[in-house]
């Protein structure tokens, strides 16, 4: 499904290197983690691989279902079934969530010559996505993001990506800021998406997003790289000796 | 160089000349004093302070002739234009002249007037009020219109009268090929708690050269209500000098919508004071400008007196080469105490080459007040087009909807229904344009 190879990327216009030649081969039905220190370019990664204009990829490609994506903006990857859940939602005040998802849903509909929903089978399709994360209808009319407490956005990530049905999502520390109860709801929700049909890449700091949605696959990626790959023990490991022990172990 | 040179009044608007020697024949101390004032009063060029940002040319450059009102438009089709809340509360004007074929006024509340200032030139109400409150400084604009307006809008809603539908007053100007200039009058009068909504619109049906002069007069007594909506969609190659002034005793609402889509040229000077304790008013704006357009707004909020409030939000898009100005002055006298006003001019630059000048002017004698401002001028956030466009949108259609999103604000506040409508179309063709 996704394969990315030898990936370098800078800030557009810089040239210091923060991505500096990641490998990573996503299937469909996996659920993979990326854990990594601050600053070792996990989240980049994620930007990177859904098309945010501030990077520019220097040498390397991203395929994925088979296309070259490395160029293509990020309208066009959201098309092909790519979805970012952000670290940091934006807020946009005067768009309602539903008015958002619409577009999106449909734009994404047109482009792959599916059915787009008019308002009234929308809104019945939106209403029943909202059980996944547990929030109420008025949650459909409020602007994007404004004025939402932290766990709000992060569950409104969530569901865009519930009533958007990626075929792969990257979950940029989604787990960060939240408590536990929130963390509860969002991971439940996680859960509820998971298929067989679609794949989930969770970037996070922390093992403990990983106690809640269990990953098939963990990545560690330090100074622009994946270091080291294996299973869920690996995240327990990390989380018993920390980053600065296995980079010296690598060193 | 270049070369200023001082233009007359009387060598640009032609027809001016040819009045010079007989005056309209009612109203006739108003109209000799604004010809005094014509005779001596130099048109504004860029060296005066309050034009200095705004360029005049589209009215220098030009020679504008009254309009001759003996020809018929008793067919013109109006209908798209008619309000569906005012089917019997609407004042019609073609090119200034009122015509009674496409107006409708039926079933007002007993002692209420609407209707066409000629016609009630004798009138008590009309004749104590008019030309009362509008007292610019060093204007050719308003004696202009006070010289040449014939026919115009007289509204009076008696005492603790509500007049529950809006009143939709439409200025329409047709194609004609002399540049030809319009004096539209407004004279509204609102007794103690009466309480009224107003839609006063300019409608350009094609793309010619005019000038359009409004001046426009709102005297509300204590405690009345009074909603103002101003929708300004001129012809493109139009110019636009706007004088409207409220004035407010104790306990009066004013609350003013101006919005700006249309005309070369846009000057708008609204004005509100503040005549008596405890007042509230709103003196709100969005303008969506493109091409080449200049849309200059100059507002007074005016506390003479203790306990007002005041709020002001001025939204501007600016496209292309467009320019907008805005400078925004609040007054608050010695004696008037426990002022709270509050003012913002939010700009949204979506070209490289559009301009924007902003100037917030306060000047505040009282100590026990509180007034705030604030003037940002800002692009559209990466960030948000980003975040809308991983979602699926395209970059142009993740732009539109940011745009629409900004200026969509201003429209909501709109009292009628069918003009917030109105609205959302024309910011949706404005963001969608290309």
């Amino acid at each position: 499904m996704l394969e990315i190879r030898n990936l370098h990327a800078v800030v557009e216009g810089e040239e210091l290197e923060i991505l500096k030649g990641v490998n990573l081969s996503v299937n469909k039905g996996e659920i993979h983690a990326i854990m990594g220190p601050n600053g070792s370019g996990k989240s980049t990664l994620s930007k990177v691989v859904s098309g945010h204009p501030e990077y520019e990829v220097t040498e390397g490609t991203i395929m994925f279902e088979g296309e070259d994506i490395t160029d293509m903006d990020a309208d066009e990857r959201a098309h092909l079934g790519l979805f970012l859940a952000f670290q940091y939602p934006v807020e946009v005040p005067g768009i309602t969530n539903k008015t958002l998802l619409r577009e999106a849903y449909n734009t994404i509909a047109r482009a792959n010559e599916r059915e787009e929903l008019d308002p009234l089978e929308f809104e019945d399709y939106l209403v029943s996505k909202l059980e996944i994360i547990e929030m109420k209808d008025e949650f459909l009319n409020r602007s994007i993001n404004t004025g939402f407490s932290g766990g709000e956005k992060k569950k409104n990530e969530i569901f865009q990506m519930a009533v958007l049905n990626p075929r792969l999502s990257f979950l940029d520390e989604t787990d960060s800021g939240l408590d536990i109860d929130a963390l509860k709801v969002v991971s439940d929700g996680v859960n509820k998406i998971a298929s067989p049909e679609n794949a989930i890449v969770m970037i996070t700091h922390y093992q403990r997003l990983l106690n809640y949605i269990k990953p098939d696959f963990v990545h560690v990626m330090m100074n622009g790289k994946i270091v080291k790959s294996g299973d869920i023990s690996l995240a327990e490991e990390l989380e018993a000796n920390g980053y600065d022990q296995m980079q010296k172990e690598l060193a | 160089m270049v070369k200023m040179s001082t233009v007359s009044t009387k060598e640009l608007i032609h027809a001016y000349v040819q009045l010079s020697g007989k005056l309209r024949e009612n109203f006739n101390e108003l109209r000799s004093q604004a010809k005094e004032t014509l005779d001596n009063c130099p048109f504004p060029t860029k060296k005066d302070e309050e034009w200095r940002f705004t360029d005049l040319k589209s009215i220098t450059s030009n020679k504008f002739e009254s309009v001759d009102t003996s020809v018929a438009q008793a067919n013109l089709e109006l209908d798209e234009f008619h309000l569906p809340e005012a089917m019997n509360s609407r004042l019609v004007f073609i090119d200034g002249n009122f015509s009674p074929s496409h107006s409708a006024i039926e079933g007002m509340p007993d002692g209420v007037i609407v209707g066409n200032i000629s016609d009630f030139a004798e009138h008590e109400q009309l004749l104590s009020h008019l030309g009362t409150i509008t007292n610019y400084e060093d204007d050719v604009f308003v004696p202009l219109n006070d010289v040449n307006f014939q026919d115009g809008t007289f509204i009076y809603v008696p005492k603790e009268t509500v007049i529950e539908q809006p009143i939709h007053i439409l200025n329409v100007f047709t194609h004609r090929n002399n540049p030809h200039f319009v004096t539209p009058r407004v004279l509204f009068v609102g007794e103690m708690f009466s309480k009224a909504t107003i839609i006063e619109e300019h409608i350009g049906l094609s793309d010619n050269v005019y000038l359009n002069v409004p001046v426009n007069e709102f005297r509300l007594y204590s405690g009345a209500h009074v909603h103002h909506a101003r929708i300004q969609r001129d012809s493109k190659n139009a110019s636009h000098i706007s004088r409207p002034v409220a004035m407010l005793d104790a306990h009066a609402e004013y609350h003013s919508y101006t919005i700006c889509l249309g005309s070369k040229l846009f000057r708008n000077e609204p004005r509100v004071i503040q005549n008596a304790e405890e007042v509230d008013f709103t003196v709100d704006g969005l303008v969506l400008i493109d091409g080449e357009q200049i849309a200059d707004t100059h507002s007074i909020m005016d506390h003479r007196f203790s306990h007002g409030n005041s709020h002001q939000l001025h939204k501007v898009v600016v496209n292309d080469q467009a320019h907008s100005i805005f400078n925004g002055k609040i007054f608050v006298a010695k004696d008037a105490q426990k002022i709270d006003s509050f003012q913002e001019n939010r700009n949204l630059l979506i070209s490289d080459s559009g301009k924007v000048n902003t100037k917030p002017q306060l000047e505040i004698f009282a100590d026990d007040v509180r007034c705030s401002h604030g003037a940002t001028i800002g692009q559209l956030q990466d960030e948000e087009v980003f975040y809308l466009q991983s979602r699926g949108l395209t970059e142009q259609k993740s732009r539109e909807l940011l745009v629409y999103a900004f200026a969509l604000e201003s429209v909501e506040s709109m009292a009628v229904k069918s003009v917030e409508e109105l609205l959302l179309k024309e910011v949706i063709a404005y963001t969608n344009r290309d």
